[in-house]
């Protein structure tokens, strides 16, 4: 089992995603940190996206409750680390 | 080529986004939360008898066009709405304001417009935006849901305006005629907020208001057992995708409601309207739970506790709360 706490933000929230939506069809590490979190790639929708919100907020501790945030901070794994880490994109 | 210098603000939703951003095109410069407290958007409705998709409409907010049409009536401005029978006078309507300079609001089925991600393209006839200009065959468009504004080709956009299914929006386009400098800011919020209480409380219709949330979670708890597995996840996803798609994060617009009502607080010089807040967002975060475990269903990971029965004793919790926030709130105003 994987302590989150002890990978890097950007690969940690790639292990949540993965495991939490169990994709399965590739490893997280295949998935780059600039690609778009929706896209067929990973075969997410915007239905996958509420869940996002919730395990952002859960794991880590960051809420957001506008989309006008959410839809920006969402884009990619790069994108939504910076708004983890400072609360903008 | 024709370019209104509109301002192009991102907005949470599209409706009060598009009221917001037009009025404040005109001088009256209100923010998008404000927009839809005034307008009266907040509502809860399931209308097993509309089918959006071949599946029932559930609405979070008040009807398409509801939320602009009062919003702009309580500030005291005119506005002009059109519809049409033929695309292509429609189109030519359009071009007419344009020249004038007038920015015009459009409904539109949002699954047509070209700039939509797929991803996020689904058909849904209740999209608003604003074109604010047109480069040959293109147009300039406020997209509010997007950050910067979007293009549109001539034929797309047609198409988007006379999309077909329910809810067709027809060709409508809507714009201000006439804006009023002078307005009172705290009786227009007092009259959206006595709307949605209204609204939320006192309507007859079961379906409808906090006795509609009730209504749907008898409904919600039967359908594994009354539509089958597949069918009842369908539901299930539509109920999902109306609160969160085309709603703000889950929260079915409570959130939204929640930044009106601290917005309100200091023109009404009332401090429960904070506490008020405090309390809508609280049961945002309610509907956003709902949310989450309607999405673990409808995509097939729910754990063994992620249930209908529990969707439907979440949905029940948030109708108590929410019914102890309007009955203070018509204390309030």
């Amino acid at each position: 089992m994987l302590d989150r706490a002890e990978i890097p933000l950007k690969l940690n929230l790639k292990y949540l995603i993965f495991q939490e939506l169990k994709i399965t069809h590739m490893a997280p590490e295949d998935f780059l940190d600039d690609e778009p979190i929706f896209s067929d790639k990973l075969g997410l929708d915007s239905i996958d996206a509420v869940e996002i919100v919730y395990l952002v907020e859960k794991y880590f501790d960051v809420s957001i409750k506008d989309m006008k945030v959410a839809r920006p901070a969402l884009q990619s794994i790069d994108t939504l680390a910076a708004f983890i880490e400072t609360g903008a994109v | 080529m024709v370019k209104i210098d509109f301002k192009h603000s991102q907005s949470s939703h599209c409706e009060s986004g598009v009221s917001a951003n037009l009025l404040s095109h005109y001088g009256v410069d209100i923010s998008e939360a404000m927009a839809f407290g005034i307008g009266t958007g907040l509502f809860f409705a399931y209308l097993p008898f509309v089918k959006v998709n071949k599946l029932p409409l559930t609405t979070y907010r008040c009807e398409v066009g509801g939320i602009f049409k009062r919003v702009v009536k309580r500030l005291g401005c005119r506005i002009r709405w059109e519809k049409f029978k033929s695309p292509e006078k429609s189109m030519t309507a359009l071009d007419k304001k344009l020249a004038e300079g007038i920015p015009v609001g459009l409904r539109t089925g949002g699954y047509w417009l070209p700039y939509f991600p797929p991803a996020f393209r689904f058909h849904f006839n209740m999209h608003n935006l604003v074109v604010f200009g047109k480069d040959g065959d293109e147009y300039l468009i406020s997209d509010p849901v997007f950050p910067d504004p979007v293009r549109c080709h001539r034929s797309a956009l047609m198409k988007a305006r006379f999309a077909k299914g329910p809810l067709a929006p027809g060709g409508v386009m809507y714009y201000i005629e006439e804006v009023s400098r002078q307005f009172d800011m705290a009786a227009a919020i007092r009259k959206g907020i006595r709307g949605v209480c209204r609204r939320m409380m006192k309507t007859p219709l079961p379906v409808a208001g906090v006795r509609g949330m009730g209504f749907l979670a008898g409904r919600l708890c039967r359908w594994p057992e009354k539509l089958g597995a597949d069918n009842a996840a369908l539901h299930v996803g539509q109920l999902i995708r109306m609160q969160e798609e085309i709603g703000t994060g889950g929260g079915g617009f409570r959130f939204m409601y929640a930044a009106f009502l601290q917005e309100a607080a200091p023109i009404l010089g009332n401090a429960r309207l904070l506490e008020l807040s405090r309390k809508m967002t609280a049961t945002g975060d309610l509907w956003r739970k709902l949310a989450v475990v309607g999405a673990r269903i409808c995509k097939g990971r729910a754990s063994e506790d992620e249930t209908y029965g529990g969707m439907a004793d979440l949905l029940r919790e948030c109708a108590e709360r929410e019914s102890l926030i309007y009955r203070e709130l018509m204390e309030v105003v």
